[in-house]
């Protein structure tokens, strides 16, 4: 009787691992995230990213994303858009858009969600952001330069609030990525101070793109602002035709000792063919 | 007194032109076997080649790391082997060592057809032959590559006025003596001699534009084995890295084309019955050539090691102990005392100088120059800077693949061949000069 | 009219990637684009790299699939930029997903990389380690300097590519090459996907009997991306960026590359020839993973 239990036991333990495994395999988790963004033009969108657990979560292409406007009380769909190559669906959040509800305190509530499929879970998300902007200035005075950002929030009744105790990193825009040289928190004032370092190099006019951002906060997601100066030191510009040992055109030494070598040579051969045929031609005197 | 010896001049010349004229007249079988084999190792060579244009490089042994192989270090030979051309009818002949007239005709043959080849296996080692009109579209002249593609074009159109200046009295006395040639041979010579016929004007032509180019043939001959040895020198590799290679390698080239030449006369002398023209004392005066070329070689080789053995910087070191003692050390010994010093070792004997010790000498020479380049051009690629490693392990080695030896052969017959065909057409002796030297005056004044 | 809308939207993504030409001269890529909400019309709205948003008429759209520039083009280098590499040696635990992804991005079988991983012993009293190793693109490059046909070439931007459709399978510059990064084609690649033309900047599709070796990826430098090596990496040993801006990333921090090569006393391998590499080493000190000899079955 024990034993039978325990076979008993034992298959549907299997049973239910299999099915496990085959409900596994149909089915795949999916994850949404989902961030708020201000660019440097003051443009604010809304990225969410969609990946499934494969071995590990890669991006999901071509998904539908809904995204909504969430109160209390309602549920607006604003938009549905697919995922790109890299699982990411930007939703732009237009200020005359109606359908963006207010939350109380200037709080915006956003939800993504994604349906699902026959082999992908569905996943939703939400974020609750509040609207903020950074300001860039810029002073020189003698040879030190500084940046001055100030960070605002709006309020409920679009009034103008400063942000105290955020963080505020600085960068300067790089090849393939920002390169960071400051990070300070800001005062009761909502604003920073940093100087400048003095060896960053620029273009060939010495011009650099400062980038000033609150980096994927809590409350206000990403802002970025950003401005350019000269003040970085110039480069020289490449030159562009070179000629030497490692470039298309030879150097012009080379080119010479070649030309003069060689139509030495070949000017010989040339009157030696010559004097073949005189010799040729002084016949007949015999 | 004056008539007597015009008459024994008459006599000798008459007896010079029938001998060194013979072998242009139809000949025996034997010649046509010799041909027969020389074409089907040629075949064979060509059926390897379709296959390595088929399927690529893949053929070979050569791999990354190991990226040259025996087509490389075979050029370089056939290279060398072409310098004795100017050896014989330059240095030679203007450091007035008369001795050596009757090896110039050869000695010019066989730099035409080393250079033929040696151009033709450089085709062979490109991994697109079909792209070759891109080193005229694109050449760039700083690399070492077109250095010596140009430098081969002239040696081998400096070569071949060379061989005619000296052939066109020898091509006239064929037009006249030779009138039951074939009928092409005949239109052959008719055309080729250029009306020829010895009048003082024309000679006077004729010595102005020898000697112009006897004297512009050394340095075209050493700049072409100089630039050759700079495909190597130009590089960081181990026993390229030296500035030792120009002298090194054209010393070297001088030896293998005084053991080819001595190779050359003992077979011609054999097959063509020409004994009274290629005398024992002429392979003795070659055999004090030799050793005297020997020397100098030796002289650099010890140079060429001696500093890297006594420093053994790192990969440079690794690479002499591969050599002295790793796997190439039994090819390195045998190919040093084999090919060097057993020869200088044999010549400087009277016995050593005759001509069948001397024969089997100047075999060891050519086996153990053939070996060297192999081992010039080989192990250094093995001693690469960074470990070789992420690789598969016959990346390590290099053993030539069956393609690589056929097309090798093939190269070494192609150049027989060229060297056949041309002293079935040409005198292989030049025919004035011998008569002119050894009959006394020239031949237009006795009349 | 919404469907109309949402047959065009999925034809817009369907088809990966447009460009804007006329309306957006000077930005290239796209990150996404938002027409279901408020647009209707012909009007499509576009985010370009720099993170600005554009509207530009459909009709301007171009489908770009990143088409590589051609060979002529591939010839002069991205204005303003000079590549570097730095590799942190003590970073470095012989993960071989740079060979990885590389050899997946150009196609590559595993028996030939472009990114060999050397286990390296400077002496026998240190401690072995693993550096990786690709083209060093140095700036006074042997290689370029030997190439008869100037198939291999070096650019403004300090990249050394090889045009494989000129190349004459020499093989000079592998001899030339003192850091063997230099792979050949000795029988016929393995046949590769690719839908576009041929271009140095993508060294694909390979050509029987030509060279080819690590290229940076230009290809994806065009796009203002690091090469795959970079982001591949799971322990960010790999760096890679502009020398002029004096920035480089390895996917996750972005650093000032002289401050980096200053205070970790970077080095390159045999600064005595002469030969410049761009790819710097950081020592294999403090090492992030002792160091553990190869498993069984990788080839060494
Ligand atoms: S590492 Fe080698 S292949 Fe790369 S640029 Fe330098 S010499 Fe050329
Ligand atoms: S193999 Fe190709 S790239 Fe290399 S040197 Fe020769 S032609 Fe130039």
């Amino acid at each position: 009787m024990k034993s039978v239990i325990k076979h008993i036991l034992i298959i549907s333990l299997v049973a239910t691992i299999t099915t496990d495994n085959i409900f596994a395999q149909k089915k795949k988790t999916a994850r949404v995230q989902v961030g708020y963004f201000k660019n440097y033009d003051k443009a604010e969108h809304l990225v969410a990213t969609l990946i499934v657990k494969e071995k590990r979560y890669v991006p999901l292409s071509n998904g539908v994303i809904h995204f909504y406007s969430v109160s209390d009380t309602s549920r607006v769909l604003l938009s549905k858009i697919h995922t790109d190559n890299d699982g990411k669906a930007v939703f732009i959040i237009n200020d005359d858009n109606p359908k963006i509800i207010k939350g109380p305190s200037g709080v915006f509530t956003f939800e993504v969600e994604y349906e699902g499929n026959s082999s992908v879970n569905a996943a939703k998300r939400k974020i609750a952001i509040k609207r903020g902007d950074l300001e860039v200035s810029f002073f020189q005075k003698d040879s030190t330069k500084s940046i001055e950002v100030s960070a605002t929030e709006i309020g409920l009744n679009d009034q103008i609030i400063p942000i105290e105790g955020v963080n505020i990193l600085l960068y300067v825009q790089g090849t393939f990525s920002l390169l960071n040289f400051g990070k300070e928190k800001t005062d009761e004032n909502g604003i920073i101070h940093i100087d400048f370092p003095t060896d960053m190099p620029g273009d060939t006019t010495g011009v650099l793109t400062i980038v000033a951002k609150i980096d994927d906060n809590k409350t206000f997601g990403t802002i970025e602002s950003r401005g350019e100066m000269n003040w970085g030191i110039p480069i020289e510009p490449v030159k562009e035709k070179q000629r030497g040992l490692g470039d298309t055109d030879a150097p012009l030494w080379m080119v010479y000792t070649l030309i003069i070598l060689l139509s030495a040579v070949w000017f010989h051969y040339l009157y030696v063919i010559f004097l073949i045929v005189k010799i040729k031609l002084v016949n007949g005197s015999i | 007194m004056v008539k007597e010896k015009l008459f024994l001049n008459d006599q000798f010349n008459q007896k010079v032109e029938k001998d060194l004229l013979a072998h242009l007249l139809p000949h025996k079988k034997v010649g046509n076997i010799f041909i027969f084999i020389l074409l089907a190792i040629i075949l064979v060579g060509i059926y390897a080649y379709y296959r390595q244009l088929r399927y690529g490089l893949i053929v070979t042994s050569m791999r990354d790391y190991t990226s040259w192989g025996v087509y490389i270090s075979n050029f370089v030979f056939l290279v060398a082997i072409s310098l004795v051309g100017s050896l014989f009818s330059s240095i030679l002949k203007l450091s007035k060592a008369t001795w050596s007239t009757p090896l110039t005709r050869i000695s010019e043959i066989i730099a035409i057809a080393a250079i033929i080849c040696a151009s033709v296996i450089i085709i062979v080692d490109m991994g697109r032959p079909d792209r070759f009109i891109n080193v005229l579209i694109h050449g760039r002249i700083q690399s070492p590559i077109i250095w010596d593609v140009i430098i081969i074009t002239t040696y081998l159109t400096i070569s071949v006025l060379l061989l005619y200046i000296s052939l066109i009295p020898d091509l006239a006395i064929c037009r006249d003596k030779l009138t039951d040639a074939p009928r092409w041979k005949k239109w052959f010579y008719k055309v080729f001699s250029i009306n020829w016929h010895g009048t003082p004007e024309q000679n006077n032509i004729l010595h102005k534009v020898s000697f112009m180019l006897s004297v512009m043939v050394i340095p075209v001959a050493f700049a072409i084995h100089t630039v050759t040895s700079w495909l190597f020198s130009t590089t960081w590799r181990p026993g390229w890295d030296s500035t030792n290679l120009g002298p090194y390698f054209v010393s070297g080239a001088l030896m293998a084309g005084a053991a080819v030449i001595i190779g050359a006369m003992y077979f011609i002398r054999n097959a063509l019955n020409l004994k009274d023209y290629l005398t024992d004392k002429l392979f003795d005066h070659m055999g004090k050539l030799l050793v005297l070329l020997s020397l100098v070689y030796l002289y650099f080789n010890i140079n060429e090691y001696l500093g890297p053995a006594f420093k053994m910087v790192g990969v440079e070191g690794e690479h002499i102990i591969e050599l002295f003692f790793g796997k190439y050390a039994s090819m390195y010994w045998l190919v040093q005392v084999f090919g060097l010093v057993l020869p200088i070792v044999v010549l400087v004997f009277a016995w050593g100088r005759k001509p069948l010790p001397m024969l089997i000498i100047s075999i060891l020479v050519l086996l153990g120059a053939w070996f060297k380049r192999f081992l010039i051009v080989i192990p250094s690629l093995q001693h690469p800077y960074l470990p070789i490693q992420d690789v598969d392990e016959s990346y390590r080695h290099y053993i030539p693949s069956w393609e690589e030896w056929a097309i090798t052969f093939a190269s070494f017959a192609g150049c027989l061949l060229i060297i056949t065909f041309l002293v079935k057409l040409l005198p292989v002796i030049p025919i004035w000069e011998t008569k002119k030297e050894e009959g006394g005056e020239p031949k237009q004044l006795e009349v | 009219m919404k469907n109309k809308a949402a047959d065009h939207r999925r034809k817009f993504l369907k088809s990966s990637i447009y460009a804007g030409v006329s309306a957006i001269a000077g930005t290239s890529l796209i990150q996404g684009c938002n027409t279901g909400a408020s647009n209707a019309g012909e009007k499509v709205k576009l985010l370009t790299t720099d993170g600005t948003l554009v509207e530009v008429n459909q009709s301007n759209l171009t489908k770009m699939s990143h088409q590589p520039v051609s060979p002529d083009e591939a010839r002069k280098g991205i204005p303003g930029r000079h590549f570097v590499m730095v590799v942190d040696l003590s970073r470095c635990r012989n993960a071989r997903k740079c060979i990885k992804a590389c050899d997946h991005h150009h196609q590559l079988t595993p028996d030939r990389p472009f990114i060999k991983v050397l286990r390296m012993q400077d002496n026998k009293a240190s401690s072995p380690y693993w550096m990786p190793k690709k083209c060093f693109h140095c700036d006074n490059p042997p290689c370029v300097k030997v190439c008869p046909v100037g198939a291999t070439y070096k650019r403004s931007d300090a990249l050394v590519l090889i045009d494989n459709k000129r190349c004459i399978g020499c093989r000079f510059c592998m001899a030339a090459c003192p850091y063997s990064a230099r792979v050949f084609n000795w029988g016929k690649p393995k046949p590769q996907k690719t839908d576009h033309s041929y271009s140095p900047e993508t060294s694909v599709p390979s050509q029987i009997g030509t060279v080819e070796k690590c290229d940076f990826c230009p290809d994806m430098l065009r796009q203002d991306k690091v090469p795959h090596c970079i982001t591949a990496c799971p322990n960010g040993a790999l760096y890679f960026g502009d020398q002029i801006a004096d920035s480089v990333t390895n996917g996750s921090e972005t650093v000032r590359l002289s401050t980096l090569l200053r205070d970790k006393a970077a080095y390159r391998y045999h600064e005595e020839l002469g030969t410049e590499p761009n790819v710097y080493y950081l020592p294999p000190s403090d090492r992030l993973f002792p160091f553990k000899e190869a498993p069984e079955g990788q080839p060494s």
